[in-house]
């Protein structure tokens, strides 16, 4: 179910009455039936691989923390994906379940539980480890399976192809799992978490299955941590209407940001990334400004629904940007763009590698395997490397080059860092480009368009850059109060009439592109 | 309100803040105020064209104004129920070709002015609905008929079965309980989107982007259809329909003229052409006593074709509305007796149109 939907704009005012309305101790029911009918409306079966990281990753996140559950109920566990496939196949025909599908989740699960099994009898000095790694390796296997197979498959017979060699392999048509990548990181960082005791086992398997699976953030963040999130879930604070307030709020701005923003963005970004469209300089430029606005707005949209919608549960999430577009330096960018996978990656990923406490070179060397991990992490495909690339290359340069790096050391505004936003965003619509680009051609395209200037007779672009004039600058605008006081609930100081006033414009800005309705980007990685 | 709640256990007043209320407040009036001055707008929103009532308000007086077309805002016309004597009456049906980009530039209404000018006491009115839809047009072309027109002149265009349905299904929905339909009942959101459709999604995207972005549209159908199959049964619907117009037409013995559509085709590097899709075969073969025929494609041809014709499309510019207008203009006075036209009379200056708004 998608946060652009009228199913939606119905299914979370009866789950927050629900809610409200229950004692404590059936808010977590609730909460995980809501996100597990959530998610299941995108595909059922797609659920089947969600019990499966849960499981793992409870199990594995008591026993690193030293708990012991009994094998039966390990066995259960690992063979809950299993079970609900099976239901399914019985009693939902048409949901696309093969007997080779049963049978492949089952064995899995028995070889979960046996692998469990063995580390927990033979390891015993090394458990926590062990049961870490047990972790990684099966939560990566299920993600590199279903999203990254056919990518390194038809990579592998690319190669053999330019070597003179042919291969006549089958590759199997295997269908991205929506979210797949953001449920399994929030996961395998709790265990790593345990791991380090940064926090506690989670004993409670309804707790730690609706923490996997809350719906506000499940699909596309942000990435929560256990120690943030759980203690929140656990708690069923009393009903507060600022709980309403604030979420409605942040509602209704997320619904802006995607339906009038990014959707009428995307109207001309891609028609300018279309792989058909012979592109000229004004274009090129269009499109990618078109782009770079249309994918703030969407993920933050998404952002701000999420956080809104777990507000008016009592549920804080974290924020997952801060005008990434006003940074100065690359730095600083990720500090501000889809923070909480930026954090994920630096807390476990970059600081276990040696972060930056090592010599120059294996700081830089951290920050290229870094980056480039996380352009493969958006996408399986060479595209999403090379924009990885690009900006690894881009905060090796500013850590480098002694003119950049003295703007990574001032904090307070100056002239120069005035001037380097723009020259900062110029180098982030150049990313956005690789980013947006359907093939490596295209992109070349892209670079030929602009690098000659090329001003051949294309579609009028300049009612089109007014189009874009006009849904970005509203947005700039409430940016802009934003960030003049540091606050994202800057609106709270204007007078309340005046909030009315632009409360009332920004739902009508809404209304206004109501019949658009494109997919988050997001939902994609 | 200031009652606590025992479930909850807040104070109910708390929920409603000032800026809240604010927003409840000027929503409900502009609503209100939407409805108490702008009721016409609201009523026969998406029916035009599947109810024969609906577009049209007929008042006791004898007064009709149609103040609809399809789902959108129309320039307001007006006439007597009863047509004046002396006065030639035509109405122009068909679908965004003669609709044109506004009301005084498209040639129903210059048709009219080129009359008057020629002396003919004429009343032109544009009864063009958005899209096409041969059902539709039919359903027009049947109400139409119940206020005496002295000519009808009907555009022919391969039919766009997909629009036809589409609209018949928004009518249908449109009236439904679906929630999906209840942010357009609100007049001010419907409005709004509207106005935002037409003032600034059409004249600011370029029509190749729109029809790009409209997956599930139409439009895009249309301009993805390049299935012989489909254009042939699209011909054999527009065919059909169209005999059984001009069997209605015909049979109450009022004289129609037939304007068969073409459009612009070819991408550059390739020369642009006019096509008719085979459709100025079909109304040659229709035409006979009292059923004329005028081939857009024979009025364009030899015309520099982005000078009469937006890009890549059958949507005529201004300079084409007037072309056009000329010629059926000339065809009626070459026709003046068999349309029953009386001899010119002096029209004096400042004269206003018989009926017009």
């Amino acid at each position: 179910m998608s946060f652009i939907s009228w199913q939606y704009l119905i299914f979370l005012p009866i789950i927050l009455a629900l809610y409200w309305v229950l004692p404590g101790k059936r808010r977590l029911p609730l909460l995980l039936i809501a996100s597990y009918f959530f998610y299941g409306c995108w595909d059922v079966r797609f659920l089947a691989l969600v019990l499966a990281t849960t499981g793992i990753d409870f199990v594995c996140g008591l026993s690193v923390g030293g708990k012991r559950l009994g094998a039966p109920r390990v066995v259960l566990l690992a063979l809950l994906p299993g079970a609900w496939l099976s239901a399914c196949y019985f009693l939902l025909p048409s949901s696309g379940i093969s007997p080779a599908m049963l049978g492949l989740s089952v064995g899995l699960g028995l070889t979960f539980a046996g692998a469990h099994e063995a580390v927990w009898y033979l390891a015993r000095d090394r458990r926590p480890r062990l049961f870490l790694v047990l972790s990684v390796v099966f939560c990566l296997a299920i993600l590199g399976f279903f999203k990254y197979f056919g990518f390194f498959v038809d990579s592998a017979k690319s190669l053999l192809a330019a070597a003179g060699l042919k291969s006549d392999w089958t590759t199997l048509k295997v269908i991205l799992p929506v979210g797949i990548s953001f449920y399994t990181f929030q996961s395998l960082g709790y265990v790593i978490d345990v791991y380090r005791g940064r926090t506690p086992p989670c004993g409670d398997f309804l707790t730690f299955a609706t923490f996997d699976a809350f719906f506000p953030q499940m699909v596309a963040g942000p990435i929560e941590r256990a120690g943030h999130l759980i203690p929140q879930l656990q708690a069923s604070p009393p009903f507060q209407a600022t709980y309403l307030q604030d979420g409605l709020r942040l509602l209704l701005m997320g619904f802006f940001k995607k339906v009038f923003v990014a959707d009428n963005c995307a109207l001309l970004a891609n028609y300018a990334f279309d792989a058909g469209t012979a592109l000229n300089a004004p274009w090129a430029l269009l499109g990618v400004a078109a782009f770079a606005f249309q994918i703030y707005a969407d993920f933050s949209g998404y952002t701000d629904i999420a956080r809104g919608s777990a507000k008016m549960l009592g549920i804080d999430l974290m924020q997952n940007f801060q005008f990434p577009y006003f940074s100065a330096t690359p730095s600083e960018f990720w500090g501000r763009w889809h923070i909480s996978l930026s954090t994920w990656f630096r807390d476990y990923l970059y600081i276990p590698l040696g972060g930056n406490r090592g010599s120059r070179w294996e700081t830089l060397r951290n920050l290229g395997i870094v980056m480039l991990l996380a352009g493969l992490w958006h996408g399986a495909n060479w595209i999403f490397v090379l924009w990885g690339a690009y900006h690894g290359v881009l905060l090796i340069l500013y850590r480098v080059l002694p003119p950049l790096h003295s703007l990574e050391a001032e904090g307070g505004p100056s002239w120069r860092r005035a001037a380097a936003i723009p020259l900062m965003f110029l180098f982030t619509l150049a990313g956005w480009a690789i980013f947006r680009s359907p093939s490596v051609a295209h992109l070349a395209s892209w670079i030929t368009a602009l690098a000659t200037w090329d001003l051949a007779p294309g579609l009028p672009w300049r009612s089109s850059a007014v189009w874009l004039v006009l849904h970005v600058t509203p947005l700039l605008l409430l940016q802009i109060l934003t960030w003049k006081y540091r606050d994202e609930t800057a609106l709270l100081r204007v007078p309340w009439a005046v909030r009315g006033l632009i409360y009332t414009l920004l739902l009508l800005l809404i209304v206004s592109s109501a019949e658009h309705d494109q997919e988050f980007i997001y939902f994609q990685f | 309100m200031t009652r606590s709640l025992s479930i909850f256990n807040f104070k109910a007043k708390k929920l409603v803040t000032p800026a809240f209320l604010a927003v409840v407040c000027l929503l409900l009036f502009g609503e209100a105020g939407a409805r108490l001055f702008f009721a016409h707008d609201i009523s026969g929103r998406f029916a035009y064209g599947y109810d024969p009532q609906a577009g049209f308000a007929e008042y006791e007086d004898g007064r009709v104004e149609l103040y609809r077309a399809g789902g959108r805002r129309f320039h307001p016309q007006s006439f007597q129920r009863r047509r004046p004597p002396g006065t030639f009456r035509i109405f122009v049906i068909g679908d965004s070709v003669p609709r044109g980009p506004s009301f005084q530039e498209a040639y129903p209404w210059v048709l009219q002015e080129e009359l008057r000018a020629q002396h003919v006491q004429a009343e032109s009115f544009n009864l063009a609905l958005p899209g096409y839809g041969p059902r539709r047009c039919q359903i027009v072309l049947q109400k139409a008929l119940e206020f005496e027109p002295s000519l009808i002149i009907l555009h022919v265009n391969d039919a766009n079965k997909w629009e036809d349905e589409r609209e018949w299904r928004r009518s249908r929905e449109f009236l439904g309980w679906h929630p999906r339909h209840w942010p357009m009942k609100v007049f001010i959101f419907r409005r709004l989107y509207e106005a935002k459709l037409e003032k600034l999604f059409w004249p600011l995207v370029p029509e190749e982007i729109r029809l790009k972005h409209a997956q599930n549209d139409a439009d895009a159908q249309v301009a993805a259809a390049r299935d012989p199959r489909e254009l042939a049964a699209r011909l054999r619907l527009a065919e059909e329909t169209t005999a059984e117009n001009v069997a209605l037409v015909r049979g109450r013995g009022i004289p129609l003229v037939l304007v068969t559509q073409c459009r612009l085709d070819g991408e550059p590097p390739q020369p642009l052409t006019l096509s008719d899709h085979g459709l100025d075969a079909l109304a040659r073969k229709l035409a006979g006593p009292g059923v004329y025929h005028l081939s857009m494609k024979e009025v364009f041809s030899g015309q520099p074709p982005l000078a009469v014709f937006a890009n890549y499309s059958g949507h005529l510019k201004a300079p084409g509305h007037r072309l056009l207008a000329r010629q059926i203009c000339s065809r009626i006075l070459e026709q003046r007796e068999a349309l029953g036209l009386e001899a010119p009379r002096a029209v004096y200056a400042g004269q206003q149109p018989g009926g017009r708004e």
